[in-house]
């Protein structure tokens, strides 16, 4: 150790700061932290600035370089931007993605599952709740057996065998929305097995789907099981506790981990909505906290021969250590989750760790899940059949009953939609129409075409693609007109009835009325206007004659006149394009809709000669 | 230890004679006569000398080397899962954990019982036939639900549940916040941290 000199020495000797002398020496003889340092010592340290400012560039371009400066910065180091699909995705190539999701939906019922107490949304709290729910001594199960309907309805729905036997089962664990201590649930012995899911293109947003055509799901099972209490936060650490929704009926829907995609998982969740809506067995939907999503996330190395430390479930083998991600509630949360967690999963296994299997949590707007409890806050459920409650014996004539009541199920109806000459509608417009007002919306659309179509067939129009156009021009006309014009109001199909819509399409694929006339027509009766559209088509002489050929002739004649030079363009240097621009200047200088554009053209192409 | 399945099975009675036959007779169905073959063996004999004892069932006084024994891991794991206290001193644990042991070992001489064939017991019910019929549920059970259900739509038809005012008075019309420990409002309250002393 060098002794050191005397402070007052050096600081009169240099105008340096004082460092401890056995600090400088200890600097020395550290060595680097790497034989290579990391950060490349450039003469940026010198450059401040790219040029020195010139003093009259306005502040203004001087942002906005730095802004574009870093724009660039970032693009060179490669900012990690969200990838909105994994399958485009580098590392996707290496890895695999496995999902699997347990749906749990509120049934459409009157009473709850064990006590005749009604279901509600939201009423005043602790209104509708019976002694069972509350779990008060001696208080006894009465399984209300009209739960079974939409219950048998949605494993109809989702092509599951239903059981003639099924049974409760008892899962244990302590929390204070769950007042037995226990929920009633159907472990070993569901009420639905072995069903399935198809997902077509029209079901995908853009109708494209990842799998490169239509993609089956398997559902393992369907079971019935309570619901908990809501519970109110009042933080720090005060709960409120509503208990009218203890024991509300939920069906739990277990898919295979058959899913390799979040699109496809999250477009799943919507599908499952959507059936069960139809089916009159969950009408609440996400956004109502009506349905939960949990998914299971596992990865996998691609072409890798299984080691021992796979894992399988129910069939499916050769799976990665799964995590589960609970309660996201809604399709957009499902598709982020995945993608965080397959991000996450990988950065771990790549760096050479090992997947815990744990439960996760997510939040919206947040980048990565969060552990809600690991292994060692597993639960042991200690499942026991519910000596309380008798097994479950459904008929068959009530399960064929059901399954003949579902009545139309929602791919035949947007196949019927969507293909075949009859509607031509696109596939998204078809399910919007299907899910609208309930389907009344797509009821009402059936009913104008099929008096559009009788209207058309009674003019004895022999054109067949005019009767492909209505279906299209009908859709249309449901959804975006009538869909402006209802926006503020609740839909009813008696505002414009059926037939006055259909008379009015009628007359407007027939070209008697311009499409401007078609338009101040639907408002007018959506206004309230009682006469009939013949008669008000009368009476503002709306219908539109059309142009003789002479005065189509007499009307190109004197525009070509007009423009003699772009007339020499066309004929001597060939630019056909501009024949385009006469037919717009006929159609604007004409009466509104009288100039119909192809026979413009044509007689335009005649006088040029071309 | 004597099977009690084959025993029981050999004094159940026949459903149309309840008393115990004791003598054989005539030419009888397989059933009876497996029956009558059992009945044929010398119960006097049968019950003179017994097969185990009460005894048996209670944990013995010195516990061998090797016995399993329940650690306080075990039972700390146990107790919470039960939601119990977990014991304040080593004294409480031992007499739990010695408590423990000897249920185990009751447990343990009860499964030595074959049971091969018999499905385990959940609850006192009526298993017969005729029961089970019974208790289906069918068109019939549910008519009155489903008579609460319409079809609306004229072209797109589908099945409705008609959403009807339902009374349901006699399960509802109770205190419920009366035996609440906290209340505030029309909510229960739960306190998720232990009150400050």
């Amino acid at each position: 150790m060098l002794t050191p000199p005397t402070r007052s020495a050096i600081n009169s000797v240099s105008k340096r700061p004082y460092i401890c002398p056995s600090c400088l020496h200890r600097a020395q003889r550290l060595p680097l932290a790497s034989a290579t340092c990391p950060i490349r010592l450039s003469r940026r340290a010198l450059q401040t600035a790219t040029d020195p400012p010139k003093d009259d560039a306005p502040f203004r371009k001087l942002l906005k370089d730095a802004a574009k400066k870093q724009r660039i910065q970032e693009k060179v180091n490669g900012s990690p931007s969200k990838p909105s699909s994994i399958s485009r995705d580098p590392r996707a190539e290496k890895w695999e993605l496995t999902v699997g999701i347990e749906i749990h939906a509120e049934l459409n019922t009157a009473r709850k599952l064990f006590s005749s107490a009604t279901t509600s949304a939201n009423d005043t709290p602790n209104t509708h709740v019976a002694l069972f729910d509350v779990a008060f001594p001696g208080a006894q199960p009465h399984f209300q057996k009209e739960t079974l309907i939409p219950a048998v309805r949605a494993a109809l729905a989702l092509n599951c065998e239903i059981q003639t036997r099924s049974s409760f089962d008892r899962k244990h664990y302590f929390y204070q929305d769950q007042p037995a201590g226990y929920q009633i649930t159907q472990y070993y012995e569901p009420f639905a097995r072995d069903g399935y899911v198809t997902l077509h293109p029209h079901d995908f947003p853009g109708g494209v789907s990842p799998e490169n055509g239509s993609i089956t799901i398997g559902i393992k099972q369907v079971q019935m099981e309570q619901d908990t209490a809501k519970t109110v936060q009042q933080p720090p650490h005060t709960h409120l506790l509503d208990f009218n929704r203890v024991s509300h009926p939920l069906i739990e829907i277990i898919t295979l981990p058959q899913i390799h995609n979040p699109t496809t998982a999250a477009v799943l969740v919507r599908k499952v909505q959507a059936i069960l809506k139809t089916a009159d067995a969950c009408t609440a939907g996400m956004e109502m906290g009506g349905l939960r999503a949990d998914v299971n996330v596992s990865v996998r190395q691609r072409n890798v021969k299984s080691p021992e430390d796979r894992h399988s479930y129910h069939g499916v083998t050769g799976l990665g250590q799964r995590t589960e991600i609970k309660n996201l509630a809604s399709v957009k949360a499902v598709e982020d989750a995945i993608i965080a967690e397959w991000n996450r999963q990988i950065d771990i296994l790549e760096q050479g760790g090992a997947i815990e299997g744990e439960t996760r949590g997510w939040t919206l707007g947040s980048k990565t899940t969060k552990r809600l409890r690991g292994k060692e806050g597993e639960i042991d459920y200690r499942y026991m059949p519910d000596p309380d409650i008798a097994p479950v014996l459904v008929g068959d004539d009530l399960i064929d009953h059901l399954r003949r009541t579902l009545l139309s199920s929602s791919d035949s109806i947007i196949e019927r939609l969507t293909e075949g000459p009859d509607f031509n509608v696109t596939s998204k417009d078809a399910s919007t129409l299907l899910l609208l007002d309930d389907g009344d919306r797509l009821d009402y659309y059936l009913d104008v075409v099929q008096k559009l179509d009788k209207m058309l067939k009674s003019r004895s129009i022999g054109k067949p693609e005019l009767y492909s156009r209505a279906g299209t021009v009908a859709g249309n006309w449901v959804l975006m007109e009538l869909g402006a014009l209802f926006k503020d109001s609740g839909w009813s199909k008696d505002r414009v009835p059926s037939d006055e819509l259909a008379s009015i399409l009628q007359h407007l694929l027939c070209k008697e009325i311009t499409g401007r006339t078609a338009k101040r027509l639907l408002q007018m009766k959506f206004d309230g206007d009682p006469r009939r559209i013949e008669r008000i088509i009368d009476e503002h002489h709306m219908l539109l004659i059309p142009m003789s050929s002479e005065e189509y002739k007499t009307m190109a004649q004197q525009i070509l006149e007009e423009k003699p030079d772009v007339v020499k363009d066309i004929i001597e240097k060939g630019q056909e394009k501009k024949v385009k621009w006469f037919v717009g200047q006929m159609m604007a200088r004409g009466k509104e809709g009288t100039v119909e554009a192809s026979t413009a053209e044509g007689v335009l192409r005649e006088l040029l000669k071309l | 230890m004597w099977s009690f399945q084959t025993l029981a099975s050999s004094i159940i009675a026949h459903p149309s004679h309840p008393t115990i036959r004791r003598t054989p007779s005539g030419s009888k169905p397989p059933s009876q006569a497996k029956r009558e073959a059992c009945a044929k063996i010398n119960l006097d004999e049968l019950f003179k000398e017994p097969t185990w004892s009460i005894e048996s069932l209670l944990p013995p006084k010195e516990l061998p080397r090797n016995a399993h024994r329940v650690s306080s891991r075990q039972l700390h794991h146990l107790l919470r899962l039960s939601a119990l206290p977990i014991p304040t001193d080593a004294r409480e644990e031992r007499k739990m954990i010695d408590t423990l042991s000897a249920q185990l070992h009751f447990v343990g001489e009860i499964q030595q019982v074959d049971t091969t064939g018999v499905k385990p017991l959940r609850a006192l019910r009526d298993e017969t036939e005729g029961a089970e019929k019974e208790q289906t549920i069918t068109l019939e059970t549910l008519k009155d639900a489903l008579a609460n259900e319409e079809v609306i739509g004229k072209h797109y038809q589908r099945i409705r549940r008609k959403v009807e005012k339902v009374d349901a008075k006699d399960a509802e019309d109770w205190d419920v916040l009366g035996s609440a420990e906290r209340k505030s409002g029309q909510f229960f309250v739960v306190d998720s941290q232990r009150p400050l002393k």
